[in-house]
């Protein structure tokens, strides 16, 4: 079943709604039984009330008893919202091999789109580059997840300079604590990045970085001199084989790790995708996040 | 600086190679799209310029490289400038000529004189080296700055009857100028003979850095009578009819009357008057010569009465020996044959031999061992005792000569040789049919000369299979003449026909005395070699016949042994370097008594003209100007190519080194 999780594998598939099919119910199979995943109505805990929670779920024959207000929980009522941030700007339209950065970044996003709409979760998506391409509200409609694979399909590569623009609009796109998943390739500096998201976490979202990046760009190899020229901006620039070799990864690993080491301390979870290896690990990350929300 | 090979520059167009595959093969950069540049900055481009500089060290290597290989091929040399002034020392060279004609007068003193004194001029930093010049320049001495032993080496020349050789010596400077690695300064003490100088004045070139001073003993040339020559046989067998011939010759203006007498171990036979032309030759002849048997000392004098008396005789040796008797087996039927051999070999060229006619039953009891050789010419029955004696007496050195004719062909093969006879090729005289000798081989003895052979019309031979034997003569059909077959440690000739004038008529051509005469003379083993030789030649002391490790001593004039019981058993010459007699006595008796008399060109004391010398002197660089100037400039070609090579070695390995790291970088980003 792994082969089916393969982007290569996935890119052959004709439609997205086939290849996010084909990936959850690929990762969801490999997956052992786990409690907090069904739909009944059987009973789960009990949680303190919190400002903002729906008064029907207040148990009043607890507060009767006790004088405080609980809320009663069922495992059918843990689901969440889940907002996909997917970033088209030009650079990532990058791919060394088949499946470029931004179609590895729609396989992921449609998994999570269908992963969450089977487990009933509200999902949305905002389709971003140098502005707000395409939004689409997070709902649990009859016909969500077809307009979101819709939406995913037709986002294209676009263009941009400047990472912070587009998500000063976020804000008022979130009307509901949830999750958020921002899916880009992050060529910013992480301390802008992470000021630039961190907004995000302020109203009680869960917010995770998928950093894609492709395998090329994490470890470069070139046998001789190139002159590389920047898909967003047309600049050029020659390097060589001995300077990516050494400089440009650790320049790179220390950006990766930078950015990791930022998001954490911001609250903010971060995973690297690299595109050479299987969807799953992204989808496990997902659903690692979703459980701690319980 | 030049090149002692300049062809090889052509292959400086090899450079080319790098220059295509650095600079015209130029790598192309192809423009890759890439997701974003944040992370190269444009100190990159130093880089790239480090990656390009390094291109640049392999072409340069590489370039070098070729340019090197070329040079040092080409033979680069540079001439590198000797300063000797005061700081630097010179090499001395003082050659004291010792030839035969230093004897005259007190030459040799004043030579040796002149050299020690100019040995006063030797500064502390110099060096000097005494040579003593005859046909080859003699190292008295190690190079030395003491005065003292370079004037006790000088003292220690003695005279010898050597020629001066001025070839030898300037031959002998230009080693020692390569060797010395300093300036040398060369003089030569000696009585400038003329006589004394190469054919060609190339060989008495110097070479650069040679300054050369002569001193000559003797200002103008010298009256001289001198015995040149004297022609006598090495062996007398008729003391009445030997005729001893000898030549005087003029030199320097001399003229008039002179006396000749011969003398034999010390003992004047005769003497006669003999007018000598100016500047000219004369020969006495002497008929008849009274030796004892055995080795003899002859010399031939003249009263010159002139200044130079060492010249004025002239030694020569004689051997007195009885005829050596030749069988000469044959059919008593018909005595043709043994009268033409009879008659050609009486008449060779100094009666050495006697035949002696035997038929085939009276040879059986002869005993052979007595002859010279022996003939055995167409015998039709050989007697089993008489094949087995001759086969004996061939195999212990003896020598055979085989005639076959009509009686030979019914023959099954030639007697004692053992060669198988095919059938007889005969033809009748009258028919006019014959055969010519056409093929000859003339580094035998008996038919090295084709002129005796010319007309000889062969009309009947015997075929015979050579087999591994030696063909010396072939006649026109391919047929051998005359085979040679080596018996045991004896010779054997086998010659197909007769000698009677009927199966062929070379009997009656003047090739044939010649030819017996030869023949005869190989077959006794009589070693025809000149008994009278010149200073400084070398005497070859191995004839083949004596046992191998055998000792041979030679004798000198003085009476003493010339060599020492180590070198008399394996030397195979001896360089004869005084004058007189040599006594070589040999294991086998076969001894030899050997005239030695310095050669005659020392006898005429005309002196090199002044210009002659001077042209010389300037063969060397260094002229008289830049000694009186106390400070000379000596220019060597300095041949570097070697050197050249140990930097192209040392490039190859930069090369490898860079071009290797070069490689891995490509290798690790595969």
């Amino acid at each position: 079943m792994q082969r089916f999780l393969d982007p290569a594998t996935l890119a052959g598939l004709s439609g997205l709604d086939l290849v996010a099919k084909t990936v959850v119910d690929g990762f969801v199979s490999g997956l052992h039984r786990s409690p907090d995943f069904g739909f009944s109505q059987e009973f789960a805990e009990y949680r303190a009330y919190t400002p903002g929670d729906d008064l029907r779920h207040v148990d009043w024959n607890v507060f009767a008893r006790t004088d405080r207000c609980y809320l009663k929980r069922y495992r059918g009522e843990t689901n969440t919202q889940l907002l996909i941030l997917l970033d088209t700007s030009a650079s990532m339209s990058f791919g060394s091999a088949r499946v470029n950065k931004l179609d590895y970044a729609r396989f992921v996003s449609a998994s999570l789109c269908y992963l969450a709409h089977e487990q009933r979760d509200a999902v949305g998506l905002i389709v971003f580059d140098e502005d707000v391409v395409n939004y689409v509200a997070p709902s649990t409609r009859q016909g969500q997840l077809f307009r979101l694979l819709h939406a995913i399909e037709k986002a294209e590569t676009g263009t941009r300079t400047d990472f912070t623009k587009p998500f000063a609009h976020f804000q008022s796109f979130l009307k509901r604590r949830g999750m958020v998943v921002v899916l880009s390739d992050f060529y910013e500096q992480p301390q802008t990045i992470v000021k630039t998201i961190e907004p995000l976490r302020f109203r009680g979202n869960d917010v995770v970085l998928f950093h894609v990046l492709d395998p090329q760009e994490i470890a470069p190899s070139l046998r001789e001199p190139a002159l590389l020229i920047d898909v967003e901006t047309k600049d050029s620039i020659e390097v060589s084989p001995d300077y990516v070799r050494h400089e440009y990864r650790r320049k790179v690993d220390a950006h990766i790790a930078e950015l990791q080491t930022r998001a954490r301390a911001a609250g903010l979870d971060y995973f690297l995708m690299n595109t050479g290896r299987p969807l799953d690990e992204g989808l496990r990350e997902y659903l690692a996040v979703r459980q701690g929300r319980m | 600086m030049g090149f002692l090979a300049p062809w090889f520059l052509a292959g400086l167009a090899a450079i080319g190679l790098p220059v295509w595959l650095h600079l015209l093969k130029q790598h192309k950069t192809t423009p890759l799209p890439f997701s974003s540049l944040m992370f190269f900055e444009r100190r990159v481009q130093s880089s790239i310029k480090h990656r390009r500089l390094k291109y640049l060290l392999l072409f340069a290597l590489r370039t070098a490289l070729f340019a090197l290989l070329a040079f040092a091929f080409a033979r680069p040399f540079v001439n590198s400038t000797t300063v000797a002034s005061a700081g630097g020392g010179k090499l001395f060279v003082m050659a004291v000529d010792n030839s035969f004609s230093m004897r005259q007068g007190d030459r040799l003193d004043r030579a040796k004189s002149a050299a020690a004194a100019s040995l006063s001029s030797l500064r502390p930093e110099d060096r000097g080296l005494i040579l003593a010049l005859g046909s080859q320049a003699h190292l008295m001495g190690e190079p030395s700055g003491d005065v003292s032993v370079l004037r006790g080496e000088i003292r220690a020349i003695q005279p010898s009857d050597d020629h001066s050789s001025y070839a030898e010596l300037a031959h002998a400077l230009k080693s020692l100028s390569q060797s010395a690695r300093m300036p040398v300064e060369a003089h030569l003490f000696s009585d400038m003979q003329k006589s004394s100088l190469p054919p060609s004045f190339v060989d008495l070139e110097l070479g650069q850095g040679i300054a050369f001073i002569p001193h000559p003993m003797a200002s103008q040339t010298l009256a001289n009578f001198a015995v040149e020559s004297v022609t006598a046989p090495r062996r007398l067998y008729d003391p009445k009819t030997v005729r001893v011939q000898a030549t005087v010759i003029a030199s320097g203006g001399a003229t008039g009357r002179r006396r000749v007498s011969l003398w034999l171990n010390g003992h004047e036979l005769a003497s006669k008057p003999l007018d000598v032309p100016a500047d000219g030759r004369a020969t006495a002849e002497f008929i008849g010569l009274e030796a004892p048997y055995g080795m003899n000392r002859g010399e031939v004098r003249i009263d010159s009465a002139d200044a130079f008396a060492p010249d004025d005789h002239y030694y020569f040796s004689i051997e007195r020996s009885d005829p050596r008797p030749v069988l000469f087996i044959h059919a008593a039927r018909d005595g043709r044959d043994l009268l033409f051999y009879r008659t050609a070999i009486e008449s060779s060229r100094d009666a050495a031999f006697h035949l002696e006619a035997a038929s085939p039953d009276q040879a059986a009891s002869l005993p052979l061992s007595r002859y010279a050789f022996v003939v055995l010419s167409d015998v039709l029955e050989v007697p089993a005792n008489l094949e087995q004696a001759l086969r004996s007496y061939v195999r212990a050195g003896g020598s055979l000569l085989v005639a076959l004719g009509p009686s030979s062909a019914a023959r099954k093969r030639v007697p004692v040789v053992d060669l198988a006879i095919r059938d007889s090729g005969s033809t009748s005289r009258d028919a006019g049919h014959f055969e010519i000798v056409a093929t000859l081989d003339a580094a035998h003895p008996s038919t090295h000369v084709p002129g005796n052979w010319a007309g000889v019309k062969v009309y009947r031979s015997v075929r015979v299979e050579p087999g591994t034997a030696r063909v010396l003569a072939k006649l026109s059909d391919e047929m051998p003449l005359l085979i040679e077959q080596l018996v045991g440690d004896g010779r054997a000739l086998v010659f197909t026909s007769t000698f009677d004038n009927v199966a062929n008529d070379f009997p009656v051509h003047a090739g044939f005395v010649p030819f017996v005469d030869e023949t005869a003379h190989y077959l006794a083993r009589l070693d025809d070699r000149s008994a009278n030789l010149t200073v400084g030649s070398y005497l070859d002391l191995r004839t083949g016949r004596e046992p191998s490790g055998s000792a041979i001593e030679v004798f000198d004039p003085h009476g003493s042994r010339a060599m020492t019981l180590a070198e008399s058993t394996r030397a195979q010459n001896i360089q004869l370097t005084e004058e007189g007699f040599y006594e070589v006595r040999r294991p086998n008796s076969h001894n030899d008594l050997v005239a030695v008399n310095p050669d005659r060109r020392e006898s005429d004391f005309d002196v090199i003209p002044p210009e002659t010398l001077a042209l010389w002197q300037n063969t060397g660089q260094a002229s008289r100007a830049q000694q009186a100037r106390g400070t000379e400039q000596e220019r060597k070609p300095l041949d570097f190519w070697w050197y050249v090579m140990i930097v192209v070695l040392a490039l190859a390995v930069a090369e490898s080194l860079v071009g290797n790291q070069h490689l891995a970088v490509d290798k690790e980003a595969a």
